[in-house]
């Protein structure tokens, strides 16, 4: 092979177009992270934000969670923590509450939903929070909610929480109410 | 033959050049005009961002709220963590490259003069941008310098200003990368084979790969935050079947190796000052080189350590974790570099010394900090409190802003033709050094304790801790006023011109031209023998001992 003369300006700008393509394509790989990263996760089993449940605007994932005052010696466990609601369907969860203490307690739980507007989607049929109840000594007991779907889910909420708080009520209130 | 070389011609009469007051910056082509204009664009986005800071500080000195509005307050930080990054640090570093590197390569002037003029005028639009967010409805951005979505998906048309104020930063990022990286590899002078290149152009080569890399990443990210904005994607709404978490690695991606963009050209320029001071070669000069490269190539492979609290796989925490440890190795190889380069060598403490050794002795306190927080169990804990503002302004002041004070002074002379004071520059590195410790040590206890960062108000047990930072953040600008004045003390004339070699140990090739350093120079490229002289002495004498005389 001949040498070729180039000129310094032609091997600089050689090289200044291959470093300007390299930056395109790095350019372009930032987006390839986005399908890459939804098929890695899907891979593994850790996409959060699975389409099936959110896009379709037919499901809804509810999850549930409870808090127990600090003062009171009770425990209480969701035993369907995360449940998957499908439109104009029923959701059931079980709770388990176990009094640590020889004395009876005085109970009510105190529901939320997060998102606030879950409510609305999520209509309480039956709950354990709609009265006061007592544990005595030892005891153990499961209790259950059951949620009635709405027919229409909005297609942009893809996760809906509720919440127990678990609070102390003196025995006077459990009569009252 | 040795200082004649800088000027073989007297270049008066060049046309082009030769535009008169604002019409020479604007049509700015000269590598050494251009240098100037980024180092002082970059000095006002420090201050600017410093006046920020302050604000921020001002607001943290009581507990309870003073003066700021909580937006405001978070609009603060965001901006000044976006002016310091992408104003000030990064600029400021581009600026010396383009004063230093045709200097100390023996190249006439930058690959590619006319980019270079653009390159740097995409700043001032981009800070403008910034800048005029404040005044928008819904205020400037407010999420964190980081622009996690979906606060930053929900904010207001501030948002997209600085969108684009981040395309404008990174074109100019690129073109200057491209720059650089082109005067590097195609004009060195003959004579210098790459491994004898002054390390600061090793670094900036680097640092221009990484930025090339990383840059368009980003580009990319925002670009997607703003069509998921504005345009119906939904590369990051869950509602749509995106995932938030997606842009925080996206983000890292780019970010982690940022840091490194931020700390690379530091590494170059105490590697050039430390030789220079200790009137030694820098000891292991080739370790050097590589540990920058495997520096580089591991920051692509670190980024989850900064999403150790999103909920990722224990696998991968793991696998993240390791890896950062594993840049302790390299960075660990330079720092130890440094000391041996100074052991027992006859040392001095002019200024620019003095803040390479603060650099030594601080980077490595944040590189301690940045070590416990790679620790996943440690950081789900550590995660956003102050314990990682502490450790990386120790990275970031310490590191970038103290390398970039050593560099002003020690090319000043160079610059201006003038020497500064050299009990003022003292003056300003005590100053700075005590009010920054001041400023940034308490923060480790105070993320300890728990204080979460970007909150404008804190719970009573804060408040000493606090106060001091405070302080010493406000008596620590101050001192940034004395910086100033020393510069332009030296501009007008110092305490009296500066020799062409003010430094007794400095042998590269920018101490070969007259000082100030003339319009042109190294039009014709430097002597061969003066090359290998000088990087001799520099760097590789071990290596050439051969044929040296
Ligand atoms: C020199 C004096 C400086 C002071 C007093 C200062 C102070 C602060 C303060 C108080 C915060 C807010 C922390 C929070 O509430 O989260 C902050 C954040 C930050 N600073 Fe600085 N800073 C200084 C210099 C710098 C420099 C030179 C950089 C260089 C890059 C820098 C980069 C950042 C970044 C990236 C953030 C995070 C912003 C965010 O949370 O989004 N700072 N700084
Ligand atoms: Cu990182």
């Amino acid at each position: 092979m001949e040498s070729r003369v180039i000129s310094m300006q032609q091997k600089n700008q050689r090289l200044a177009l291959k470093l300007a393509l390299a930056a395109l394509l790095m350019f372009g790989f930032g987006y390839a992270l986005s399908p890459f990263y939804a098929a890695f996760c899907q891979f593994l089993g850790i996409d959060r934000a699975n389409a099936s449940l959110t896009s379709a605007g037919a499901a809804l994932r509810v999850e549930f969670d409870v808090n127990v005052a600090p003062e009171i010696p009770v425990t209480m466990q969701a035993l369907d923590g995360v449940q998957v609601a499908h439109a104009g369907g029923q959701v059931r969860a079980r709770f388990l509450l176990r009094n640590e203490s020889d004395q009876t307690v005085y109970l009510r739980a105190l529901p939320s939903f997060a998102p606030v507007r879950a409510a609305g989607l999520l209509q309480k049929l039956e709950c354990f929070c709609f009265n006061a109840m007592s544990l005595a000594g030892n005891e153990q007991r499961e209790v259950t909610v059951v949620l009635m779907v709405a027919n229409q889910l909005p297609p942009e909420m893809g996760a809906a929480t509720l919440s127990y708080s678990l609070q102390k009520i003196d025995p006077g209130q459990l009569r009252a109410m | 033959m040795m200082t004649s070389l800088a000027h073989p011609h007297t270049h008066s009469e060049h046309s082009a050049e030769h535009h008169a007051g604002w019409a020479r910056w604007l049509y700015a082509t000269n590598h050494k005009d251009i240098g100037t204009l980024y180092l002082w664009f970059a000095f006002a986005m420090f201050i600017t961002g410093g006046v920020m800071a302050l604000c921020i500080r001002a607001e943290l000195f009581h507990p309870g709220m003073q003066y700021w509005q909580p937006e405001f307050f978070n609009q603060l930080t965001t901006l000044h963590g976006i002016i310091m990054v992408f104003g000030a640090i990064m600029p400021a570093f581009t600026g010396l490259a383009n004063w230093m590197l045709p200097l100390m390569l023996g190249a006439p002037d930058m690959a590619f003069a006319r980019m270079n003029n653009w390159s740097f005028w995409l700043l001032p639009p981009a800070a403008a941008l910034l800048l005029i967010s404040l005044f928008v409805p819904g205020g400037a951005p407010a999420g964190g310098w980081t622009l996690y979505p979906p606060l930053s998906a929900q904010a207001g048309m501030g948002m997209d200003l600085a969108i684009f104020s981040i395309h404008l930063l990174g074109l100019s990022s690129i073109m200057g990368s491209i720059n650089i990286i082109t005067t590097i590899l195609n004009m060195r002078a003959p004579g210098m084979t790459m491994l004898k290149m002054p390390l600061f152009a090793w670094t900036s080569l680097v640092t221009a790969y990484l930025l090339i890399a990383v840059a368009p990443v980003l580009a990319g990210a925002v670009t997607m935050l703003l069509t998921d904005r504005h345009f119906g994607t939904h590369f990051f709404n869950a509602a749509g079947g995106g995932d938030p978490v997606l842009f925080q690695h996206i983000f890292w991606f780019f970010g982690h190796p940022e840091v490194y963009i931020m700390a690379l050209p530091a590494f170059g320029i105490v590697s050039q000052i430390i030789p220079t001071f200790a009137r030694k070669p820098l000891f292991g000069y080739v370790s050097m080189v590589y540990a920058t490269c495997s520096i580089a190539i591991l920051s692509f492979m670190v980024w989850g350590h900064h999403m150790f609290a999103v909920g990722m796989p224990a696998t991968a925490q793991l696998f993240f974790m390791f890896l950062t440890m594993l840049i302790a190795v390299p960075t660990g190889v330079k720092v130890f570099n440094w000391i041996a380069t100074m052991w027992q060598g006859s040392m001095t403490f002019e200024t620019p010394m003095l803040f390479a050794i603060g650099f030594v002795c601080l980077f490595t306190v944040g590189g301690f900090s940045g070590l416990v927080l790679s620790i996943a169990p440690i950081d789900t804990q550590m995660q956003d409190t102050y314990y990682v503002v502490a450790h990386f302004h120790y990275v970031l002041v310490a590191g970038a802003l103290f390398s970039l004070f050593a560099a002003v002074y020690y090319w000043l002379p160079k610059w201006t033709g003038f020497m500064y004071h050299e009990g003022r520059g003292k003056l300003h590195f005590w100053w700075s050094i005590v009010w920054f410790n001041v400023t940034f040590f308490p923060m480790h206890f105070l993320g300890l304790a728990g204080m979460p960062r970007r909150i404008p108000d804190y719970a009573l047990q804060f408040t000493d801790f606090n106060a001091v930072a405070s302080v010493g953040a406000f008596c620590f600008g101050l001192g940034q006023l004395l910086f100033f004045y020393n510069v332009i003390h030296t501009i007008r004339g110092g305490v009296g011109p500066a020799p062409d070699k003010p430094w007794e140990g400095g042998n590269t090739l920018e101490w070969e031209v007259a000082s100030p350093a003339p319009h042109h120079t190294w039009e014709s490229p430097p002597d061969i023998e003066l090359v290998r002289r000088g990087l001799i002495a520099q760097a590789v004498e071990h290596e050439e001992e051969g044929d040296a005389r």
